[in-house]
């Protein structure tokens, strides 16, 4: 009896799990919107339920590796399931090359009407063409700071939190180390920690990400790095801290620099304990790395027209303030009510804009063009960190060994340089 | 009938089995050592006409700049309903021989930054050409973090093997002793074998990280005052500690298993002959047991040691996988496609194929140095 029972419950699970995969193209009637985005469990629920006042709409979490295989697919054989798909500007380029998306630039200037959309964004979304749009841009996220209260009174005397200089940043977590006898400084170096490099260190010292690599600025940016502000960074940075949320609500450091969506549970489980602020500036500016998620349409889509009217709809400033609120994801277009956040979420958008507003401002762009070869680049600046500061090796030595790699990894893939760094004819070339 | 016919039989019953290793072990590690020696490089056809079966009047290789001297812009109409325009571009580039070519190509082949005015564009696909390539085999060997992996992933094997067939002989021992409630440590043993080695890496990192088990419990009995950070950089030789006994707990068991069996095959009578010449248990051990265990011994060392050579998730779980990294990480880190890796199945083939040739190096190297006595009595 048990058993028959068991088996009939497992038949129905089955089926309604090949049915649920066979959902995805056999919909009629509704708009089939996939995403690299919003790929956890939990994340998913809550776009769903932001998607269902648009209608019907079936969303399909997916890796950014099957999504790319699947449009490849669907182009060659013409005719396709997925009507919209939202991704990470990195993911473009690599459908730019299969050719798979449609040019919404007609879209974009009726979406220009209605929205105000900022001009580096949908630039942008072109993808270094003049007049191709290959993506809308649909929300952002960036690296912000964050601290806990405790670690305030160290704070440097005469430094202002929202406008820090490196010096004074280093001069801080040197203050936490003398003050408690422990280095609280934590950098996600098992994680996304070659944002810090490209985004934030580099632009702020050097004014670009990649053509000043071996520069006379970069010796000294590595040797302050190495002797002023590594001391101070908590050990376990290099083998464990991946998303900084942990170890500061963990109480192990008391200072960080991460993802918005990497420190998020810090800032909502204890919004009295946590401040938020912006990226310190060097003497090139203030380097930091907006993240950019752009929505498209493939031009196997079977319906475009569903798919048009779900981008207008997901750049409602009511919309975008919904995405804010329950996923922490910051708005691209103006007008988005901000008074209502949850407090978490409200400190880092008061600091992500106090980043981007800042005059010395030097958005560093993701690497742009070297298709799937995107990668390796964080590699190398990975490399020569740990060379550096880990291994201790001579900079100039270094620097000119990674050099050379970056060098040929922009020989070989064409990519010219992009902001912050001037624009090339051809491939981008060091120093 | 004649009773020496070729009997089929045999044959068929071996054939699903071979069947399946030809096509799930054989093909697929042919192909992924191929990967490793072909680069998959494109090069374009430039055609004679705006039309994809015109012919061919000459290959430009990638990234290499085009000028553009016309164009036809096609309305391609999709099954959707709309209509697509589709440029097509007569282009003027230099082969690799030099050879000026002139013709036409779809918008798909080249990147233009705008497709109704620019005059140049750079070529960015076309059709696939393989060629044969040391490249990847040399970018592996010239790797920074080639040497590291290589190295850490020896000192494991050296530190962890000894250990662990001490411990699995002395383990194995005990079973078969017989004494009092000898199946409970069975049990205890084989826990380990149940938990995924990621897990295993997790409960040591749990042990060893700053607010972890072993830091509280030495606080607590006063040995420190201070927590000691033990998985740092500036502390490699404690990482090294962490995996050896996390991997030592993990994988020890498996040994013994293997241990075990060998030493139930031991003939009793040779044990009590030795006990009635007055043989003392450590020369039972040394010149009855381990002889006879030999054949169970080369066994579990093959096994272990290939193993080894694939040690992964402890590693990643207490390094991080960044100071410290062993060879199957770096396979995994050039292929994961995801942010943190090089989605380069290329250069993950080249590293899956010197962990396979160590890993037979090895194995070749047990089968002849540990012999059997019958093998080495057939000499």
């Amino acid at each position: 009896m048990f058993r028959t029972k068991f088996r009939s419950i497992v038949i129905l699970v089955l089926v309604a799990m090949l049915t649920g995969v066979l959902g995805v193209s056999a919909q009629d009637g509704s708009v089939t919107f996939m995403s690299t985005q919003f790929n956890i469990v939990e994340e998913s629920d809550k776009i769903r339920t932001i998607l269902a006042d648009f209608g019907e709409v079936e969303f399909v979490p997916s890796e950014e590796g099957p999504m790319i295989d699947l449009l490849r697919a669907e182009a060659e054989t013409g005719e396709g399931s997925v009507d919209l798909i939202g991704a990470l500007h990195g993911t473009f380029p690599v459908l730019q090359n299969e050719d798979v998306l449609f040019d919404l630039s007609d879209l974009l200037a009726q979406l220009e009407e209605n929205y105000e959309l900022p001009e580096s964004f949908v630039e942008l979304g072109k993808l270094g063409t003049a007049d191709y749009q290959y993506y809308i841009p649909w929300m952002q996220a960036t690296y912000i700071m964050a601290a806990h209260v405790s670690a305030l009174e160290y704070l440097p005397e005469g430094a202002d939190i929202n406008a820090l200089t490196w010096e004074q940043f280093a001069e801080w977590a040197k203050n936490i180390y003398d003050g408690t006898g422990e280095a609280q400084l934590g950098l996600p170096v098992a994680g996304l920690f070659h944002r810090f490099l490209e985004g934030y260190l580099y632009p702020s010292f050097t004014g670009g990400m990649v053509t000043g690599f071996k520069s006379p600025e970069a010796v000294a940016m590595w040797e302050w790095f190495r002797d002023e502000l590594w001391p101070y960074v908590h050990p376990q940075s290099v083998t464990s801290y991946e998303f900084m949320q942990e170890p500061l609500l963990a109480g192990e450091v008391i200072l960080a620099f991460d993802h918005t969506a990497r420190l998020i549970n810090a800032f909502n489980d204890k919004p009295d304990e946590f401040v938020g602020f912006p990226a310190p500036t060097g003497p090139a500016g203030l380097g930091f790395m907006p993240v950019v998620v752009g929505l498209g349409v493939p031009y196997t889509s079977a319906d475009p027209d569903g798919a048009e009217a779900l981008i207008d709809f997901l750049l409602q400033p009511e919309t975008q303030g919904r995405v804010l609120q329950d996923l922490a994801f910051f708005p691209v277009v103006g007008g988005v009510d901000t008074t209502d956040l949850p407090e978490g979420v409200a400190i880092e958008a008061a600091a992500v804009e106090a980043q981007a507003a800042s005059p010395d401002a030097l958005p560093a762009l993701l690497p742009v063009g070297l298709g799937d070869r995107g990668g390796e680049i964080n590699e190398i600046y990975r490399n020569a960190f740990s060379r550096i500061v880990l291994n201790g090796e001579d900079i100039q030595t270094v620097l000119d060994d990674e050099g050379a790699a970056l060098q040929s990894l922009l020989d070989e893939t064409g990519a010219p340089c992009w902001p912050p760094d001037a624009p090339s004819e051809g491939a981008c070339q060091l120093q | 009938m004649n009773k020496k016919k070729w009997n089929l039989a045999p044959y068929l019953l071996i054939l699903p089995s071979f069947i399946y290793l030809a096509v799930f072990f054989a093909w697929p590690m042919v192909r992924s050592l191929q990967l490793a020696f072909v680069r998959d490089s494109q090069i374009l056809p430039v055609l004679a006409e705006a039309d994809p079966d015109a012919d061919v009047v000459g290959r430009l290789e990638m990234q290499t700049q085009v000028a553009v001297v016309d164009r036809t812009r096609l309305d391609e109409v999709l099954p959707n309903g709309r209509t697509r325009p589709v440029y097509w571009f007569k282009i003027v580039g230099e082969t690799e021989g030099g050879e000026q070519i002139e013709g036409w190509t779809h918008q798909k082949n080249v990147f233009i930054e705008s497709r109704t005015t620019s005059e140049t564009a750079r070529v960015t696909s076309g059709e696939g050409a393989k060629e044969w390539t040391l490249d990847y085999v040399e970018r592996m060997i010239n790797d920074y973090r080639f040497t590291n992996a290589l190295k850490t992933t020896l000192i494991l094997i050296v530190l962890i093997l000894p250990i662990q067939f001490v411990l699995a002989i002395v383990m194995a021992l005990v079973l078969q002793a017989q004494l009092r409630g000898s199946t409970i440590f069975l049990y205890i043993y084989a826990i380990p074998l149940g938990i995924s080695d990621l897990a295993a890496g997790l409960v040591w990192v749990s042990i060893f990280t700053q607010r972890g088990f072993l830091n509280t419990f030495l606080q607590q009995i006063g040995i420190i005052n201070e927590p000691f950070i033990y998985l740092s950089a500036d502390h490699q030789n404690w990482m090294i500690v962490a995996i050896v006994l996390a991997e030592v707990w993990r994988a020890t068991s498996i040994v013994m298993v293997i241990v075990v069996s060998g030493l139930q095959a031991i003939p009793r009578e040779y044990l009590e002959a030795g006990e009635l010449f007055g043989a003392s248990l450590w020369q039972r051990l040394r010149h009855i047991i381990l002889p006879l265990l030999k054949p169970s011994l080369q066994v579990a060392l093959i096994l272990r040691t290939i193993l080894a050579f694939q040690v992964f998730a402890v590693v990643v779980a207490i390094t991080g996988g960044r100071v410290l990294t062993v060879l199957a990480y770096e396979t995994y880190r050039w292929y994961d496609p995801g942010d943190s890796g090089f989605n380069n199945p290329n250069m993950a083939a080249a590293y899956a194929g010197f962990i396979m040739l160590i890993s037979l190096a090895f194995a070749v190297f047990y089968l002849r140095t540990v012999r059997t006595q019958e093998e080495a009595a057939r000499e």
